[in-house]
């Protein structure tokens, strides 16, 4: 059995998904403004590097980033609800893909995992 | 054993050790996140020899031909010297040629150096003195100018703006050090369409870039979008518009905001529909190339796509 990385199809398939993903979140009024004046470019390399977690790829996931990352947004309201918001555009972006069924749960599933750190819980 | 040079300091890297890993070890501060090759918060750059392919996976071309990588995932086997990524390396000394105006408030100054190499587009910082220090974009191009240009907009009152106009003459000595900056012809299809958009004196990379996108052959349209407060606040408008004409592929288009003309809605207009298949360039104030970058991406274009400067006022 190849790891769901393979499956999905490697980092073309991060590469395909990435700026699909980053425009979903950007139109999406419930959480467009948690990326207001940040570096478009930093910010999408930063995505690359979330996908490539959530799809089974090469990471060194700590959780510490994470943590590092959203705690400024944590103070301006960052909740459950947006983690939602952000799980339903990767869930669009995949379906958009092609990506099928078993897979897309597995990435959700991954994606879920990080929750409380991105939370601060 | 490999060994790679930070800064000028020496560090030898251990068998299979990645660049990042050396660094931490020898106890130098070096940023990094994800050690996986994609945040690229670890990224540093090679001026002496070449990091392995590998190493700069998900880079612009233009961060390539600069010689960027990213560190937690390079394991070079020849020897690198490596500065940080804003590094704008020793000031070197140059001569000013000529100050002339191009506008009633953008001068074009002409110095010259020896041993400058640099991409049309690209900027550097300008030490008048002491500490008088600003960024410019090069409107030159090194193959066909002997000099170095830069457009100065003049704030009234600004230190620089005094320093040139009423100071600087040909023939003094100043300093400039860099280049920096990834916002040049690299990694453009010479057949897609080329659409740069400027304001004010953003048009000074947009020049430079324009005659190099030229000179290495694009054959796709050009579109150039100048933008100014009014009609006096366009310059080089000859220039552009004999190229226009010369040019089948290139067009120029300027807009002013007196006369209702918002550059930005107006490349929006034009370019959203194709821009999934542009190369954009664009220069400027930071809100208007915010706003620009993210429309356009909105739009479909690609991030990798969009080159850009934003230009900061001074402190």
């Amino acid at each position: 059995m190849s790891s769901l990385y393979e499956r999905i199809g490697g980092e073309n398939a991060v590469n395909a998904a990435v700026e699909l993903f980053y425009r979903y979140v950007l139109a999406d009024g419930r959480i467009a403004r948690f990326f207001d004046g940040v570096d478009m470019d930093q910010q999408i390399a930063k995505q690359k590097s979330f996908l490539t977690m959530a799809f089974g790829g090469p990471n060194k996931y700590t959780g510490l980033d994470m943590r590092n990352a959203h705690k400024s947004l944590v103070e301006k309201g960052l909740n459950d609800s947006h983690v939602d918001a952000v799980l339903e555009n990767l869930s669009r972006t995949l379906r958009q893909l092609g990506v099928g069924e078993p897979e897309v749960k597995e990435v959700l599933g991954i994606a879920n995992s990080v929750r409380d750190d991105v939370l601060n819980r | 054993m490999t060994e790679i040079t930070y800064q000028d300091r020496p560090i030898e890297l251990a068998p299979g050790e990645t660049v990042l890993e050396a660094l931490l070890r020898a106890g130098l501060e070096a940023p990094y996140s994800c050690r996986a090759g994609n945040c690229q918060t670890c990224l540093q750059r090679a001026v002496k020899g070449t990091p392995p392919e590998e190493s700069q996976k998900g880079l612009t071309e233009a961060q390539k031909a600069l010689g960027f990588f990213l560190p937690c995932i390079c394991r070079p086997t020849s020897p690198l010297a490596i500065i940080p990524p804003d590094d704008a390396g020793a000031a070197l000394e140059a001569t000013v040629r000529e100050i002339t105006p191009l506008s009633h408030d953008v001068v074009r100054l002409r110095v010259e150096t020896e041993n400058f190499a640099y991409r049309p587009g690209q900027f550097l910082e300008l030490i008048a003195a002491g500490d008088l220090k600003r960024h410019y974009s090069l409107a030159s191009h090194p193959e066909e100018d002997t000099f170095l240009e830069m457009h100065i907009r003049l704030h009234p009152n600004g230190r620089m703006s005094r320093h040139v106009t009423e100071t600087l003459d040909t023939g003094h000595k100043l300093h400039i050090a860099g280049p920096r900056g990834t916002c040049f012809y690299e990694g453009v299809d010479a057949d897609q369409p080329l659409i740069l958009i400027g304001a004010g004196t953003g048009l000074a990379p947009l020049w430079g870039v324009l005659r190099d996108a030229l000179r290495q052959g694009h054959r796709g349209p050009i579109r150039l979008y100048h933008g100014a407060r009014d009609r006096k606040g366009l310059y080089l408008v000859d220039e552009l518009e004999s190229l226009a004409k010369a040019r089948g592929n290139v067009d120029y288009v300027p807009a002013t905001l007196d006369s209702g003309g918002d550059v930005a809605a107006l490349a929006l207009e034009a370019e959203a529909s194709r821009a999934a298949h542009s190369a954009f360039f664009l220069c400027g104030g930071e809100n208007l190339v915010k706003r620009l970058k993210r429309d356009l991406f909105m739009s479909g274009a690609s991030l990798k796509a969009i080159r850009s400067d934003a230009f900061t006022p001074a402190a």
